[in-house]
């Protein structure tokens, strides 16, 4: 039988999945902040924003 | 290599889709975009679902849901179809025209004019006096006004330049004209379901993305460079280092990298700012450790601010 070593396996899947997630990771916040609305409400959501754009102002 | 490899290699060649693995990437940024838009105009016409009911509770959404949508609008058009206009993603031209028309649209403009205004101006007369997508110089030589440039570039000098150029030769007309109809249809969509909804979710996003995300990616871009000659060939733009912002921003702070080298792919920057370092170091290229959006923050201020981002990065030349 020949068996794949399983962390080399999952570790690609993993960081592979990890970067794609990581580059898309302001339009999955954008997501999280709109549909995030109907759970938290709309002034979380606008609280969130607000120091999403001042922390990328200062720290990026 | 065997004649078998070489056929089994033709065929898998035929049946794909992409012309670099990782513009995965890239679709995947576009389609999570559109479902963010998707989302919001949902949520907006389903008020009572979203719990968005009351006049105050809609505004702060809207304002919420505008501003996140047009933030990633502007990386979507600025950096991600950027990279596009400069090696297509797909093997097929026809899937890649068609794809670029839904790419640009949810950014307020036509692909085709995007494209002229960045290749055929932008790259082409980097830094000139022709490259109008630039900010105009003061007679010290430097930019405009940061807040001047933001709030007039988009849509009112682009529009007007772009009227005078592509108006001027029959071939361009033409094209333009088909470009521009088959934007309004698509731009239209979100107007024929809620004029209203489209107003404030829709075209305001596409105004902040232009305005607060693209321009001033612009502007910082050039801020405080020299057209490239062969006594300053590397200070015709800035790069930005900050790992985080080059992470999520398709590696667009290698920006003399990629302005020398526009044809390498966004993945391969890194590796490219690497093999060019003793160069950029040589040239007394402006290296900064932070990216665009921090950048921005220090232009639009005071003197002051603005002397922060002259500064270089004090650790690039031994660390990284």
């Amino acid at each position: 039988m020949n068996l794949r070593p399983l962390g080399g396996v999952s570790h690609g899947f993993l960081s592979k999945t990890g970067m794609v997630l990581g580059r898309a990771f302001f339009p999955l916040l954008a997501v999280a902040i709109i549909v995030g609305t109907a759970l938290w409400g709309p002034w979380v959501s606008l609280g969130v924003t607000v120091i999403a754009i001042v922390a990328a102002l200062r720290l990026l | 290599v065997s004649s078998e490899a070489r056929d089994a290699a033709a065929v898998l060649r035929r049946w794909q889709i992409l012309a670099h693995p990782q513009d995965w990437h890239c679709v995947i940024f576009h389609v999570v975009c559109l479902t963010a838009y998707g989302c919001a105009f949902w949520l907006y016409r389903h008020p009572t679902a979203a719990g968005i009911a009351g006049p105050w509770s809609r505004v702060a959404f809207v304002l919420a849901s505008a501003l996140v949508l047009g933030w990633i609008s502007g990386i979507d058009v600025g950096v991600n179809f950027h990279n596009h206009s400069h090696r297509p993603i797909f093997t097929s031209q026809f899937i890649n025209r068609w794809f670029g028309r839904v790419w640009t649209f949810s950014g307020g403009w036509p692909s085709f004019f995007w494209e002229y205004c960045h290749v055929t101006i932008h790259h082409a007369r980097l830094l000139t006096t022709e490259d109008w997508t630039l900010p105009k110089h003061t007679s010290k030589g430097s930019f405009e006004n940061f807040q001047r440039y933001i709030i007039t570039h988009w849509p009112w000098r682009i529009s007007m330049h772009l009227w005078k150029d592509l108006t001027a030769r029959h071939s361009l007309r033409r094209r333009s004209l088909r470009e521009l109809g088959i934007f309004l249809a698509l731009w239209s969509i979100p107007f024929w379901v809620d004029p209203v909804m489209a107003l404030w979710l829709w075209l305001l996003p596409h105004w902040i993305a232009n305005a607060f995300v693209m321009n001033p990616g612009m502007y910082v871009q050039h801020a405080g460079c020299v057209p490239k000659s062969p006594a300053k060939p590397v200070n015709h733009s800035v790069v930005f280092l900050s790992n985080f912002f080059n992470l999520t921003m398709f590696n667009i702070g290698f920006h003399s990298e990629h302005h020398d080298h526009p044809r390498v792919h966004w993945s391969e920057l890194p590796e490219l700012h690497m093999h060019l370092k003793q160069e950029l170091i040589d040239g007394e290229a402006h290296v900064v450790p932070f990216g665009n959006y921090h950048a921005a923050f220090l232009l639009a201020g005071d003197e002051a601010r603005q002397q922060r981002f002259t500064e270089q990065d004090v650790g690039y030349k031994g660390s990284r």
